[in-house]
């Protein structure tokens, strides 16, 4: 597994920490589509920077983006999100299998 | 909405069953370590008394030994036990990722035996309101995932 590949929780937290970039993703998701040149109108940050923010987001996996002709647009990629749960399915499942033991354990000492 | 609004939030793994055993016995179960060992792991330094420090070696990941660091928190006999689970490295993601959670276990008396429920807590998940509504198809699968783990709660 590569470095990035093996941190995508670092990433998304990362994508999440910066506040104009967390509000750009959520207008993004809010949005159906949107555009690079909607998104930059009224946030008060240069365009070039809305497409730093937008580039982050992608490698975060938080959004996706659809070219049409010269327009990109981004729309919310929630599965990104993903990442953030790893720990508590090992743990959903890490319980479950031992609550299984206990029970078996508690037949056995207890019958 | 505002972008503050996005914050950090604690998810909690829940497992609540009834088993056919007075509290008692499975208290035993819960705080002996040679029980504890045939159930769960076997645990290195368990003493269930309030602020004793305790731990289970795990499968190790990435830059994580695998080791889990608990320490007993609160002891109430055949009612309540309550023990910190702290482990991972902070050069991880995903599996272990840092993890500071307690685990927290309740019997309750029922007429079928003992009600155990398992609480473990501090699972830290990025979290808006809106978010949770707009993002309807990533949190439903999260959200499903949540109630699997969640058992009948």
């Amino acid at each position: 597994m590569t470095e990035a590949a093996a941190n995508p929780v670092t990433t998304v937290m990362r994508a999440l920490a910066d506040p104009t970039r967390r509000a750009v993703f959520e207008r993004v998701f809010r949005s159906e589509e949107i555009s690079v040149a909607e998104l930059t109108r009224g946030s008060g940050v240069t365009q070039g920077a809305i497409s730093q923010h937008l580039k982050s987001l992608k490698q975060a996996g938080l959004v996706a983006e659809r070219a049409e002709g010269r327009n990109v647009y981004y729309r919310a990629a929630p599965q990104g999100l993903e990442p953030l749960v790893v720990w508590m399915n090992h743990y959903g499942v890490f319980w479950r299998e031992r609550f299984q033991n206990l029970r078996s354990l508690l037949k056995e000492i207890d019958p | 909405m505002s972008a503050a609004e996005l914050k950090a939030e604690t998810k909690d793994i829940v497992i609540d069953e009834v088993f056919p055993h007075v509290a008692e016995t499975i208290w035993k179960a819960l705080t002996s370590a040679q029980l504890i060992a045939r159930w769960l792991m076997p645990p290195t330094g368990f003493e269930a008394t309030e602020g004793k420090a305790f731990t289970f070696q795990t499968t190790p990941g990435g830059a994580w030994d695998g080791v889990i660091h608990c320490r007993i928190l609160e002891v109430v006999p055949n009612r309540r036990l309550v023990y910190a689970w702290k482990g991972g490295d902070e050069r991880n993601t995903g599996y272990g990722a840092p993890l500071d959670t307690v685990v927290t276990w309740s019997l309750t008396p029922v007429e079928a035996g003992t009600r155990i429920r398992l609480v473990h807590a501090g699972f830290v998940m990025p979290r808006n309101d809106s978010a949770y509504n707009v993002m309807s198809g990533g949190w439903r699968k999260v959200v499903r995932q949540l109630d699997e783990i969640s058992g009948e709660e």
